[in-house]
């Protein structure tokens, strides 16, 4: 029983400005999303009523097909990339094999702070047909049929964005891992070395299992983390060529903000809701099954 | 090979400090090939991509900074980040502490409300809230984009702080009690004094994803004079599409400072990252 207990109206008015500013601007516009995905609109003249029509409508839509499963290759490659490279720089970082580690660690953590357009622009310079950095690597050293465009080429260039996603994050992991592998006493590790395991063993045998929980976050860090890309693509590429880089917030935002269809855009920002909600409960489930 | 002498390093630590050198080399190479090439014209990057500047030319950078309007875009970008952090971290922090030191019926979803914030997906309320700031006449204001970052950071920082706050002991605030000082005396004179290490760590977090903020900026800001950094970077690569070495430019004159507050900061930061995903 605590003693400041029963100050009911003090509670209330200390709450009161947080709970503010998040309902009115955060939970409130997402309702409203809803509510505007039933309508035919313009976002200036009167809305018309069409029930079901635009989920109808998205659900036939190759477009919002083809950037949802560009979302998804995003998510894959990064659960299956970003997180193994992580745990593999930690685990080397965390050893006494480097000289330097503050360095190493400095350098990679880096692409998280720098703001994603930054990182863009950056990236451009990279895969510039032109001008770019890979290409005029390509042709300096006589390689010329490596030569390529990059982001222009459908076949690929959703999978140039996933490296781009997959280096600006890493670090990211690597510096949640080495905050577990701090967590884990030297002892164990020592008890392991006593017993013989060679590096390798040790790491499968003492060391992933104990970061077991620590892994599982990153996975939701991840599937959160990857439908929320939004900025790189609208620098990069805005979609192109053709949608092959669409992900569902570009094709939201392009939907609303260049054809001028507030109702059809809504729908889709429902959409993304629904799909980020279900791959959240989906790997919560997945999770709890993987843990017995 | 003299094994007497030298301590021998296994080839496979060998092969590992070759690796990070090359994977570290990689990292930092493309941004100096950056910062030379900013010095250059066009037409010298075309022919010799990867020569050392003849003479530093700074006229991209007065270019950059005088077409491109960074000096304005920097302004801005620093006037709106320090508004909504200073916003956030008050009524966050009060928020916490009602949340963490008191009980009452409604704690527990209050608090599962706030931390749900963590997982809406901000660009599906990118539409609903344009039309909404429109109806409030707060679209292209000086602080129109503070709402919002105020709102999408709140979630994060009242984790993070009453996280923080849960383990301080009851008997301070029974202590102060003794003396007769209020609840707000409490908050202002002990527990927010207590707080310092989480609220540097919050305020830098916020700080960093207001500075690099890019969709709020991009659906609520048209009017120039109002346009953050990263939504006048965003703009300046479509207007010079085909002037690289300016772009160079603009991209080391935001990448220098963001280094060095990162390369400062850096212990701060990384604890922070860290709090919420690893359960000590």
């Amino acid at each position: 029983m605590h003693i400041l207990y029963r100050r009911k109206w003090l509670i209330a008015a200390g709450l009161f400005p947080a709970l503010f500013f998040y309902v009115v601007f955060a939970l409130y516009p997402i309702v409203n999303s809803f509510y505007y995905s039933f309508f035919k609109w313009d976002g200036f003249t009167q809305m018309h009523w069409l029930g079901l029509g635009n989920y109808a409508e998205l659900i036939r839509d190759s477009v919002f097909w083809n950037s949802l499963r560009n979302n998804v290759y995003i998510v894959v490659t990064s659960i299956l990339l970003q997180i193994p490279a992580g745990l593999f720089f930690a685990i080397i970082l965390n050893g006494r094999i480097l000289k330097g580690r503050a360095l190493f660690k400095t350098v990679f953590f880096m692409p998280v702070v720098l703001s994603t357009v930054v990182i863009s622009l950056f990236w451009s310079m990279m895969y510039n047909y032109q001008v770019g950095l890979i290409n005029s690597f390509f042709r300096i050293v006589g390689m010329d049929s490596w030569v390529q465009n990059w982001l222009g080429e459908p076949r690929f260039s959703i999978f140039m964005i996933c490296i781009m996603i997959i280096w600006q994050y890493s670090g990211f992991y690597m510096i949640i891992f080495l905050a577990a592998l701090q967590n884990i006493s030297s002892e164990v590790l020592e008890a392991a070395d006593i017993d013989g395991a060679s590096g390798l063993r040790k790491v499968w045998s003492v060391t992933l299992p104990m970061l077991s929980d620590t892994i599982f976050t990153s996975i939701a860090l991840c599937i959160s983390g990857s439908l929320r890309t939004f900025d790189i693509i609208y620098v990069m590429t805005k979609g192109g060529p053709n949608h092959a880089t669409e992900v569902m917030a570009t094709y939201m935002f392009q939907s609303t903000f260049s054809a001028g269809r507030y109702g059809y855009g809504s729908t889709i920002s429902t959409a993304i809701f629904i799909v980020s909600f279900l791959l959240i409960v989906i790997s919560r489930m997945a999770i709890r099954k993987l843990q017995r | 090979m003299n094994m007497v002498t030298t301590k021998r390093i296994p080839a496979t630590h060998r092969l590992m400090q070759l690796l990070f050198l090359l994977l570290l080399l990689l990292n930092i190479y493309p941004i100096v090939w950056i910062i030379l090439n900013s010095f250059r014209t066009d037409k010298e990057l075309n022919v010799h991509p990867f020569r050392l500047p003849e003479q530093l030319l700074w006229s991209n950078y007065s270019k950059a900074w005088e077409t491109a309007n960074l000096g304005l875009y920097f302004f801005n970008s620093l006037v709106i980040s320090v508004a909504a952090v200073l916003v956030t971290l008050v009524i966050g922090a009060l928020a916490a502490f009602f949340l963490s030191r008191f009980e009452f019926k409604a704690k527990s979803f209050v608090f599962g409300l706030f931390v749900l914030g963590m997982l809406i997906p901000i660009h599906a309320t990118l539409v609903p809230l344009f039309i909404e700031m429109k109806q409030l006449h707060l679209l292209n204001t000086r602080f129109t984009l503070l709402f919002p970052y105020v709102a999408f950071n709140l979630p994060l920082v009242i984790y993070l702080l009453v996280s923080f706050m849960n383990p301080f002991p009851k008997d301070l605030e029974e202590a102060a009690i003794m003396d007769g000082s209020g609840v707000m005396t409490i908050f202002g004179k002990v527990i927010f004094p207590m707080l310092r290490p989480a609220l540097v760590t919050a305020f830098i977090l916020t700080f960093l994803n207001n500075w690099n903020e890019l969709s709020f900026a991009l659906v609520l800001i048209n009017e120039d004079e109002l346009k953050t950094l990263p939504l006048g970077l965003a703009n300046l690569s479509g207007q010079h599409a085909n002037n690289y070495t300016l772009q160079m430019a603009a991209v080391t004159i935001v990448l220098i400072p963001t280094i060095l507050f990162y390369v400062l900061l850096q212990k701060h930061l990384t604890e922070g990252m860290t709090s919420g995903a690893v359960k000590g």
